[in-house]
């Protein structure tokens, strides 16, 4: 890392050789106006307006893609590159159809900002009036390539952080335009994972999203509020644009993220959504076949009435959302686990947790973490998924593993009892016959992988290394029911990488088993991050893992007999297993807390009670991203809702206890490390 | 110190700009203190005469508007440019990607709301549509500009001002707009 020092404007700027001019001058916080350049994405210097002059070169300069040498004089606001600029802007504007007053993003335009700020009053040049189309195919993203400045942002977005390779262009000159596939409209493509990101990034009205447009600009918003997505494990960080009391758009933070500033389908839609669904109000108590309104105590009250009698008789339950913040799932802990010693407590999602807990637990024992930042992907060079759907389960995960193989070259192997999920790009593919994978089969593999290891260093490339081992592959091979050069093909895949990662999908929890060996397999080939081995779990929510250490049970209980009371608690965000509400039907006596009228689980309450929303909760979340994240207020809770600390200690004092609060949040436990992941044994029994 | 005069013309365009320039409400009356609007929208003026500033409001669609627009420009000694229509052509060029004779068509016979089973399409009585809707700086020459669909009454103003205080302005990136 050799220092360099430029002159930029006159002041003595310091940068890192292989630092572009743009980037030198950001850091020493001089600004240059750029449109096309988007940290975290590849310059490619197409939209000329970060020209620089550089003394002694006779050529402008475009600073985005210019790499800084040491001794550079550089000035960026000469009066010759302002006209340059403006001339630049003048172009643009001829070339396509930019009509601000009828154009839902005048206000956030970056082309409009600048054509302001350089004091566009008039353009020098004949319009084109060129006749492009404006694809509204799709049912949320619209395209309108009149507005197209063809900076490309939308392209480098979608296959360098989303992976999909969705866009790209097509013809050239001034007929250049974005393509979806090989000239499909965007509805029609095959490939288009309907993220939105190609919207958040464009700086024109080309790409919008129906769902925010008129809603308010960003620049209108009152207030831009960062807090964490609930959907899935991942817990994406976004920021939440709020006007008049509601949420108008959802966007990921800066491109210059791990992951890209990028936000899936669930979150960009379902977030927003969410916020315009009907709402349960007031706590109501069952009336014959409807509701009448209670207070708050009067329905605290009658559900302890209902509670302790149930309680005796050990036939009381509680089922909780693993969507719930850490502190959340302490005071059920506390209230329910340490409080009342209740052993028929859980989540949702209990049956695909513990397996995960299970099957990771024996190296947990060890003292290492079992686990490593989802982003990491994008470092390996050899993925492997196991009975996992990314993109169902946790899509950006799956962004992470498309960029890893497209971009990187990653080596992308799946083994699974269904379906390849990345279709196309995967380098080798594993079905096993049945409806669950092996554990056997993953064991043998580490086996074989592990005696390998020690002995490549004698007996040179992989290849060669893997003949004393056939016959062991072999077997792995009949363990598998599949051919034998598919299981070698994934052994020699597994000896050369240098850092593989196994994305274990929640299908392979069924098994605990499974995830132990396959975690025996990630051991074997040396999957060792700096946090942690290199396996992701893709838990179900967005704070499973902060569920495994405070409410999940140890073995599951539900619908095994039929209960006298049932408290349940969902945010009302993911649909309930239909079995799961059969159990709950049978319930005697049931108290639904949700934020949602969640049909059908409402209609089977007999005391509902009102929660606030995601965005009217704060507290911290345990991702899969290694990281614990922070889920804020972004609009204040309305009416009766009360949070949920109020309503249990309310709860607790009814029932004649009190809840303990935790001092140390669950999420420490999760990613509590104490040895080095290299050190990890494999557990095979 | 005599008044300063003015004219203004409403060529193709809403009547956005002449209305945002009334938005300047009270402050009107000491404008009119200082200048005699002869020409106008707003006034009974029948022919454009010789004055100091002559504004156009809108684009140039037709003969007649490159008319009024040439004579406004003989008749004044500094032009401003009201508004997107004037500035940039606005909302007229939405005709701009059919050639003219489709443009009648689709306003006199084929739009849903139009009864006209003889087809019956304007001639001789309507001035001749340009081929396309242009801005005003593509036949005369212009010399400040104000876009803004509409712009502010207080930039209208802030120009006036400045024009009578014998500058001829430049609209600043704070009171620009395009929309």
């Amino acid at each position: 890392m050799k220092e360099i020092i430029l002159t930029i404007d006159g002041k003595q700027c310091s940068g890192v050789a292989g630092e572009t001019i743009l980037e030198v001058a950001q850091k020493n916080e001089v600004t240059i106006p750029t449109m096309c350049y988007l940290k975290g994405l590849t310059p490619i210097g197409a939209c000329r307006m970060c020209v620089v002059e550089v003394e002694k070169n006779p050529k402008l300069l475009t600073s985005c893609t210019t790499p800084a040498q040491d001794g550079m004089v550089v000035h960026t606001t000469t009066e010759k590159l302002f006209n340059y600029r403006k001339q630049v802007l003048e172009l643009l504007f001829a070339g396509r159809n930019h009509f601000c007053m009828y154009c839902s993003q005048s206000g956030d335009c970056e082309l409009q900002r600048q054509a302001i700020e350089h004091g566009m009053d008039s353009v020098r040049y004949p319009y084109l009036y060129a006749d492009f189309s404006n694809d509204a195919t799709h049912p949320e993203i619209q395209l309108d390539h009149n507005r197209c400045i063809l900076c490309l942002r939308c392209i480098r977005i979608c296959a360098e952080k989303v992976g999909a390779h969705t866009l790209d262009l097509q013809k050239r000159g001034w007929n250049a335009t974005v393509v979806a596939d090989l000239g499909k409209k965007l509805g029609e493509s095959d490939t288009c994972v309907s993220c939105g990101a190609c919207a958040q990034v464009c700086p024109t009205g080309t790409i919008t999203l129906r769902e925010f447009a008129y809603r308010g600009k960003r620049s209108q918003c009152d207030d831009a509020v960062e807090s964490v997505c609930p959907l899935c494990s991942v817990g994406c960080r976004f920021k939440a644009y709020v006007r008049t009391g509601s949420i108008t758009r959802v966007e990921g933070l800066g491109t210059e993220e791990p992951d890209g500033g990028q936000l899936c389908h669930k979150g960009r839609w379902w977030l927003p959504q969410s916020t315009e669904r009907d709402r349960v109000t007031v706590p109501m108590i069952r009336d014959g076949a409807g509701y009448r309104e209670a207070s708050w105590d009067e329905a605290l009250s009658f559900v302890a009435a209902k509670f302790k009698p149930a309680y005796e008789r050990g036939k009381a339950g509680a089922l909780l959302s693993s969507l719930c913040t850490d502190e959340e799932l302490s005071l059920f802990s506390g209230l329910f686990r340490s409080g009342l010693k209740m052993e028929k407590v859980d989540t949702f999602d209990g049956d695909v947790l513990r397996g995960f807990i299970k099957g990771l637990d024996p190296f947990r024992v060890q003292g290492v973490r079992p686990f490593t930042a989802a982003h990491h992907i994008l470092d390996s060079d050899c993925i492997v998924t196991v009975c996992a759907d990314p993109q169902e389960e946790a899509p950006v995960v799956a962004s992470y593993v498309r960029v890893a193989v497209l971009r990187d070259g990653a080596k992308l192997l799946n083994i699974s009892c269904g379906e390849d999920p990345f279709k196309g790009i995967t380098d080798v593919h594993v079905t096993m016959p049945g409806k669950a994978i092996r554990p056997e089969f993953l064991n043998a593999l580490a086996k074989t992988i592990a005696s390998l290891h020690l002995s490549e260093s004698d007996t040179g490339t992989a290849r060669e290394a893997l003949e004393p081992y056939r016959e062991s592959l072999a077997q792995c091979a009949t363990i598998a029911g599949t051919d034998p050069k598919v299981v070698e093909e994934i052994a020699a895949c597994l000896i050369q990488a240098k850092k593989p990662v196994f994305v274990l999908g929640g299908c392979a929890a069924k098994n605990p088993d499974t995830v132990t060996a396959a975690v025996n397999v990630a051991i074997a080939s040396r999957a060792f991050f700096d946090d942690g081995l290199g396996v992701v779990p893709l838990v179900t929510s967005g704070n499973s893992l902060g569920a495994a250490n405070t409410v999940c049970a140890s073995e599951s209980w539900l619908g095994e007999e039929d209960l006298e009371f049932l408290y349940v608690f969902s945010t009302g965000l993911i649909p309930e297993d239909e079995t799961m509400l059969a159990s709950i039907f049978r319930t005697r006596f049931v108290v639904v807390q949700t934020p949602y009228l969640v049909h059908p689980l409402v209609n089977m309450a007999d005391v509902l009670l009102p929660a606030p929303a995601w965005y009217e909760r704060s507290g911290h979340y345990c991702t899969i991203e290694g990281e614990r994240r922070r889920l804020n207020v972004i609009v204040p809770p309305k009416g009766e809702v009360r949070g949920l600390s109020t309503v249990l200690d309310d709860l607790a004092k009814d029932l004649g206890i009190s809840i303990e609060r935790p001092a140390v949040p669950p999420c420490e436990a999760v990613f509590a490390s104490r040895v080095a992941p290299s050190a990890a044994q494999m557990v095979l029994r | 110190m005599a008044k300063a005069k003015i004219a203004t013309v409403w060529l193709e365009a809403c009547a956005g700009c002449h209305m945002s320039f009334l938005d300047i409400d009270e402050r009107l009356a000491d404008l009119v203190e200082k200048v005699d609007i002869l020409y106008s929208p707003v006034v009974d003026g029948k022919d454009i005469p010789q004055v100091d500033v002559g504004v156009i409001d809108g684009a140039l669609g037709n003969e007649e508007e490159v008319h009024l627009a040439k004579e406004m420009r003989e008749r004044c000694k500094i032009l401003v440019g009201w508004g997107d229509c004037a500035v940039f052509g606005g909302i007229n060029c939405m005709r701009n990607f059919l050639p003219p004779e489709k443009v009648l068509e689709e306003a006199y016979t084929d739009t849903k709301s139009t009864v006209n089973p003889e087809k019956v399409i304007p001639g001789e009585d309507l001035p001749a549509l340009l081929p396309k809707a242009i801005p005003i700086d593509h036949v005369v020459k212009c010399d400040v500009y104000i876009p803004g669909c509409p712009p502010d009454a207080d930039t209208i103003l802030w120009v006036f001002q400045e024009i009578l205080e014998g500058r001829v302005p430049k609209v600043p990136a704070n009171m620009m707009r395009y929309d």
